[in-house]
């Protein structure tokens, strides 16, 4: 790993993160959404030396398949080889650096590059190497021209993530009790889930960290979510915050178990699902249970779930499902992906009416998302109001929420802000940003999802 | 110009009909843009992927099937539509409309648009055409599908579709 440089302390008290078990008060320094220095470090210490979600496995499924993508600011081929493996490499030629493949998807045994008709397979190797008589007549050259590989890849149901470090620990350590919430979405579909073409592709003027507190934040729904929560009550759902929790997954990954949120296809029936659905659900619990059980079926299928993978992966297990990738360019903008996620086989009424709910609330078309984005930006143009030395002692953004509760012992519920601050916990360790911490915090360990039998304190 | 059983559509008529919707948009006269559609109509916005997949078999940013359309409409005229509160100011221009195909009642039809969007100091341009299908009514036209297909690579930076595009 390169010296690392700590990020420049900021803030009066020379810290990013002000946490303080006494006055029951837990912020975070402005210039962690806005300082390019800051953003520079988080590529370098997080982005370059994390397990990143690159995409999944069904959006490859052919041998030949291939996407480009660029993951944490470098451009790179997701593709499925001839022998059926799925691999990832940087899409830059290794003669002179040329983007390899300039096509956003497609199927190819080879990658040429126009610029001198180098070509390699879609497993890495040169292939073709024009006026090669000038060149060393010796195999280890070229080997050495081999298309460079991310250096580590491996998949996880389905969800494949790469690192650009070689030495990152397994996936599975790195996910945690974040891997078993996978597995549960990963078990919904009888015949497996699938990733569906129609990706959403958009950005947003605000820091990536602002969509991931987003995401983990259920104090904001009523009222941001002012217009939706209305649509939802004329079709004949009440949304409900009650008895609904947020939980810290450890290494910066973070969990929402919604039980009162919205109905789930296939699984909790609501109005505006139609009767058809009704029916059906009633057959796919059946099925849901003969499967894996009664206790795992309502594992599976009771609750919503919103689960964040540090750094870039949201899996929403709402309504229906998306996966959504995080891909930070800069400190004031972010590029976001998003696939609808859904059961391989199902009937197509029941995969138009996945599309038609998911898309109307989730993404930059729906009738909440905008909202979410409206938030981010108002946040991001916000926070120059007390930048530099005009106002230090308020350049600070309060997540508070719920601490008293969290002192108490008890639970973290999904309108308390816990679950974004042990994000902010995980990210000040990773980047090095200074962190005071003033009385005791709780003592124990936080629970790392709910108990069996319920999504319970 | 087509010939559906009932009448004749010019293409004058499937502009002036473009225009006065694009006027209705601009001016956040949603109301009255909600009677061009037929009850029964979608609206449609494709992901800038699109290969023609129809939205029972891909994702889209919009599938709006007319209760999801009313719903819109509602929302977007509350002042808790955060994202268009104040609304964003919209500018339409429409062109190279063609009269596509005729059916029994219906005439299919696509045009080209570019629409800009200014708000919170941010311009932002959206560009693509529109793929219709217009039902023809004695006395005028009215959505059947409303499907507007952005050409650009993505959604640029703050370019959200939070208003109807």
């Amino acid at each position: 790993m390169a010296q690392q440089t700590p990020v420049r302390p900021l803030g009066a008290t020379g810290a990013m993160i002000d946490e303080d078990w006494e006055a029951l008060r837990f912020r975070v320094h402005r210039s962690a959404y806005r300082d390019p220095e800051v953003f520079r470090t988080e590529v370098d210490r997080i982005w370059n030396h994390t397990w990143l979600y690159l995409g999944h496995e069904t959006e490859i499924p052919k041998a030949g398949d291939f996407k480009t993508r660029t993951l944490g600011g470098r451009p790179l081929i997701f593709c499925r080889d001839a022998d059926g493996q799925v691999r990832a490499f940087f899409n830059a030629c290794t003669h002179r650096g040329t983007v390899l493949c300039r096509h956003s998807e497609g199927n190819t045994k080879f990658f040429q590059c126009f610029y001198h008709a180098w070509a390699f397979s879609n497993s890495g190797e040169l292939a073709a190497l024009p006026g090669d008589d000038a060149y060393p007549d010796d195999p280890a050259f070229r080997a050495s021209m081999a298309l460079r590989q991310v250096p580590r890849l491996q998949i996880h149901e389905g969800f494949v993530f790469v690192a650009f470090d070689p030495d990152v620990p397994d996936l599975l350590t790195h996910l945690g009790p974040a891997a078993h919430y996978m597995s549960l979405t990963a078990k919904i579909g009888e015949h497996g889930m699938t990733t569906l073409p129609g990706v959403q592709l958009y950005s947003v003027k605000g820091n990536w960290k602002l969509a991931v507190e987003n995401a983990m934040d259920g104090y904001h729904f009523a009222p941001t979510h002012n217009t939706f929560v209305g649509y939802l009550r004329e079709t004949g759902f009440a949304v409900t915050d009650d008895d609904q929790y947020a939980y810290d997954l450890g290494g910066g990954h973070g969990l929402l178990v919604l039980t009162g949120h919205n109905g789930r296809i296939g699984m909790v029936w609501e109005p505006r699902f139609g009767d058809e659905e009704k029916t059906r659900t009633v057959t796919k619990r059946r099925e849901l249970e003969a499967r894996l059980g009664p206790e795992l079926a309502a594992e599976v299928a009771d609750a919503s779930r919103i689960l964040f993978v540090f750094p870039n992966l949201l899996l929403f297990d709402l309504e229906a499902l998306t996966i959504r990738q995080l891909e930070p360019v800069a400190a004031d903008r972010t590029d976001v992906r998003a696939w609808q996620f859904v059961e391989v086989g199902e009937p197509e009424s029941v995969r138009a009416l996945r599309i038609k709910t998911m898309v109307s609330f989730v993404g930059p078309g729906g009738l909440a998302t905008p909202d979410d984005i409206e938030a981010y930006e108002a946040v991001q143009r916000g926070i120059t109001a007390t930048a530099d030395s005009v106002d230090p002692a308020h350049d600070w953004s309060d997540m508070s929420r719920g601490m008293a509760n969290e002192k108490q012992g008890n639970q973290g519920r999904s309108i308390d802000e816990g679950a974004m601050r042990s994000f902010w916990r995980r990210w000040a360790e990773v980047v090095g940003a200074g962190t005071s911490v003033a009385g005791d915090p709780p003592a124990g360990t936080p629970a790392a999802g709910p108990a069996a039998g319920g999504a319970g304190k | 110009m087509v010939k559906v059983e009932s009448r004749e559509v010019t293409r004058a008529e499937v502009e002036d009909f473009l225009y006065r919707e694009a006027q209705l948009l601009d001016e956040w006269r949603l109301d009255e843009w909600l009677t061009l559609i037929e009850p029964g109509g979608r609206l449609e916005v494709p992901t800038t992927d699109w290969a023609g997949w129809d939205a029972t078999t891909a994702g889209y940013f919009v599938a709006d099937d007319y209760e999801l359309i009313q719903a819109r409409v509602k929302r977007l005229k509350s002042r808790k539509a955060h994202a268009e509160n104040p609304h964003s100011r919209t500018h339409r221009m429409i062109s190279n409309v063609l009269l596509l195909e005729a059916g029994a009642e219906t005439v299919w039809i696509s045009a080209n648009f570019l629409i800009h969007r200014y708000r919170d100091n941010g311009a932002y341009t959206y560009v693509g055409r529109y793929e219709h299908v217009l039902k023809v009514d004695p006395d005028g036209l009215r959505f059947r599908l409303r499907r507007a297909v952005p050409v650009m690579e993505s959604m640029d930076p703050g370019a959200r579709l939070s208003f109807i595009l």
